[in-house]
């Protein structure tokens, strides 16, 4: 039973710290129709990032989160309007070996620039716990995922309270018709990919400190990205963060009673079942399905 | 049959809307073209080292995969991310029959074909239901969870230490073709696979797939059965891909999951597929031999840098490039307007 209630609450807490990861990628891919490959390689930058402020300066991660962040924003802005709007407008698998090309160029240049070898963000605190009856809850993942899910809701409200929240959205259900309504599409979409940049900068700050990572960690990350998308509902902010939870506990509870790395099996499993079954994510909304592809 | 168009050039005048005889090096040109290439590589091993009869050899795998997921990809649009599923499931099926049956490669080769057959069948019944990205997504979970249950299988599979195929001594079932055997082999396959494409372009099948490619809806009102196309281009594609499967698995000798079901296969047979030009016959050949011979430029030239100089020119490519290397040659012959910038303007926002 203890071991039961330790795996489900490491469960939530790292499907708390996915749904950072991949609110972003959804985000993307339900308003821009863009399956960002590099998406994984987004995440280790930010870890890079929030190691090296903590070793040359000492910062912790949770400060060095938001230097993570706003590397990345400025990042996926470049890269928005340098390389993904050269390509917005053609069949979807261009955009998909963009990213692909320029997830091949990250990863390799963070292996040049810090090795392949693992790394972790040491701080004084995070690996502490409090224990709740047999059950230890470290400090860092506690931490970790209240920042996660906290910045996933804040993404929520931005994107139904703001205006340009609203215009991202508009411009996701229909972007001709936004540009009718004076919304420059190319700069919503420059800044739709750098806020999901800047979400995965972050997401991987706390990544690095909670566990390790190295430029190799990159794929896994855009891969439970895709499950979580796609789960929760493309561009979904709920959906992902729902999407985000149900893999983590699905991984935890399945670490514990299935052998192997079965459970990556069964991941990918309950995702072609919910694509087939229903396209639209468990908590999809239909319109971003029903919008035609061009 | 002299069916493999080596030479660079368009072969065959398949473009869309049956647009006949406007391309350069079309009809009998082609023919000359494509049967002297063959001629060249069939006498060019007895030139090579080792090495370089191996590096060829991988080239021609990559043309055989091209191709594959040409058919599915370039001709029914449905773009697969998926495809390394039928080479990992060829291979293992080869290494399984010849380690733990016994039986000889010649046997297990057609029994692999047949496994990509029929997952192909079984799993585009579903999976091509899906449209646009949802397809691509949906293939590439059907891989990657493959490749888990495959890593899972210890006991058939030998899990992630691999499997080793009796290729010496007493003990193999057929003896080790060498660098040359394989060589002929994976030529032999790649002539094969682009020979069943040019059959493709040509064919009613191949006209209903292009349909399907346009608008898939007008198609089936167009009586086009849609699901047997689909399907049917889904099952050629797994049995051309998992041929290179078994044959790459028999070439390697030792096989482990996390290789045969590498993603980056996938991408790659895309990036050659869509960068030479995707429905067309000789674009995947072209991107295919041209990308393995510059990344293994690259690899020779540029030790610490190579991948991301490939990485780089993928970029540059698919921006540059997007038709495809075939596309854009043809168009700018006919129209006499050979300009970069055109295809940068034709998809930007």
């Amino acid at each position: 039973m203890t071991e039961f209630l330790q795996s489900t609450v490491y469960g939530l807490l790292q499907g708390g710290l996915l749904a950072l990861v991949a609110v972003g990628f959804s985000l993307v891919w339900g308003v821009m129709n863009v399956v960002n490959l590099a998406h994984g390689t987004f995440v280790v930058l930010g870890s890079y990032v929030a190691w090296q402020l903590n070793k040359s300066a000492g910062v912790d991660p949770f400060l060095g989160m938001f230097a993570a962040a706003a590397c990345l924003f400025v990042a996926g802005y470049a890269v928005h309007m340098l390389l993904i709007n050269q390509v917005i407008k053609a069949p979807i698998w261009m955009t998909l070996l963009l990213t692909f090309g320029l997830e091949l160029v990250l990863i390799n240049a963070m292996v040049l620039l810090f090795s392949g070898d693992f790394r972790s963000i040491n701080t004084g605190w995070a690996g502490d716990a409090i224990a709740l009856g047999d059950v230890r809850i470290p400090y860092g993942r506690l931490a970790g995922f209240l920042v996660a899910v906290g910045l996933t809701l804040a993404l929520v409200a931005f994107m139904s309270r703001t205006r340009l929240g609203l215009a991202i959205k508009a411009t996701g259900m229909d972007r001709d018709a936004a540009r009718l309504m004076g919304i420059r599409a190319r700069r919503v979409y420059a800044t739709t990919f750098a806020i999901a940049a800047a979400m995965a900068g972050a997401a991987g700050a706390i990544v690095g400190t909670v566990g390790t990572f190295s430029p190799a960690s990159a794929p896994a990350f855009t891969l439970q990205s895709f499950v979580i998308a796609v789960l929760g509902g493309l561009g979904n902010m709920w959906g992902a963060l729902a999407g985000g939870l149900v893999l983590g506990l699905v991984q935890s509870w399945g670490g514990q009673y299935l052998s192997g790395t079965l459970v990556t099996a069964v991941a990918f499993g309950v995702l072609v079942a919910v694509l087939i079954v229903r396209p639209a994510g468990l908590l999809g909304k239909p319109y971003y399905e029903a919008r035609v592809e061009t | 049959m002299a069916t493999d168009p080596q030479a660079g050039k368009p072969a065959s005048a398949e473009g869309p809307g049956g647009a006949r005889r406007l391309g350069f090096l079309s009809g009998r040109a082609g023919w000359v073209a494509a049967a002297v290439a063959l001629l060249f590589f069939i006498a060019l091993p007895v030139q090579l080292y080792g090495s370089q009869q191996r590096t060829l050899a991988a080239a021609f795998m990559f043309v055989a995969l091209a191709q594959g997921w040409n058919l599915i990809g370039g001709f029914a649009g449905y773009p697969s991310f998926g495809n390394v599923v039928f080479f990992g499931l060829g291979g293992y099926t080869t290494a399984i029959l010849m380690a733990k049956a016994g039986a000889s490669f010649y046997v297990a080769l057609p029994a692999a074909a047949l496994v990509g057959l029929g997952f192909a069948a079984l799993m585009g019944v579903p999976v091509l239901r899906l449209r646009g990205h949802y397809f691509a997504i949906a293939t590439l979970g059907v891989a990657e969870g493959m490749r888990e249950v495959v890593l899972n299988l210890d006991g058939l599979t030998g899990g992630g230490s691999g499997l080793t195929v009796p290729a010496v001594g007493s003990e193999a079932t057929t003896s080790y073709p060498g660098n040359a055997g394989f060589y002929y082999m994976f030529l032999a396959l790649a002539v094969l696979a682009t020979a069943v494409v040019l059959w493709v372009s040509r064919s009613r099948f191949g006209y209903g797939l292009r349909a399907i490619n346009q608008d898939e809806d007008a198609a089936a009102a167009m009586g086009i059965d849609t699901t047997r196309a689909k399907i049917g281009a889904f099952a050629l594609a797994g049995v051309i891909t998992s041929l290179a499967g078994a044959m790459y698995a028999f070439q390697q000798i030792t096989i482990y999951p996390v290789r045969l079901f590498d993603v980056q296969f996938t991408l790659l047979m895309v990036v050659m597929a869509v960068i030479g030009g995707s429905g067309t016959v000789v674009g995947p050949v072209l991107g295919a031999l041209g990308l393995l011979f510059l990344s293994e430029y690259l690899r020779d030239n540029l030790t610490d840098y190579h991948t991301i100089v490939f990485g780089v020119i993928i970029v540059v490519a698919v921006i540059l490039l997007p038709q495809g290397l075939v596309r854009f040659v043809r168009d700018g012959w006919r129209t006499r307007r050979f300009s970069l910038l055109d295809n940068v303007r034709a998809y930007r926002l």
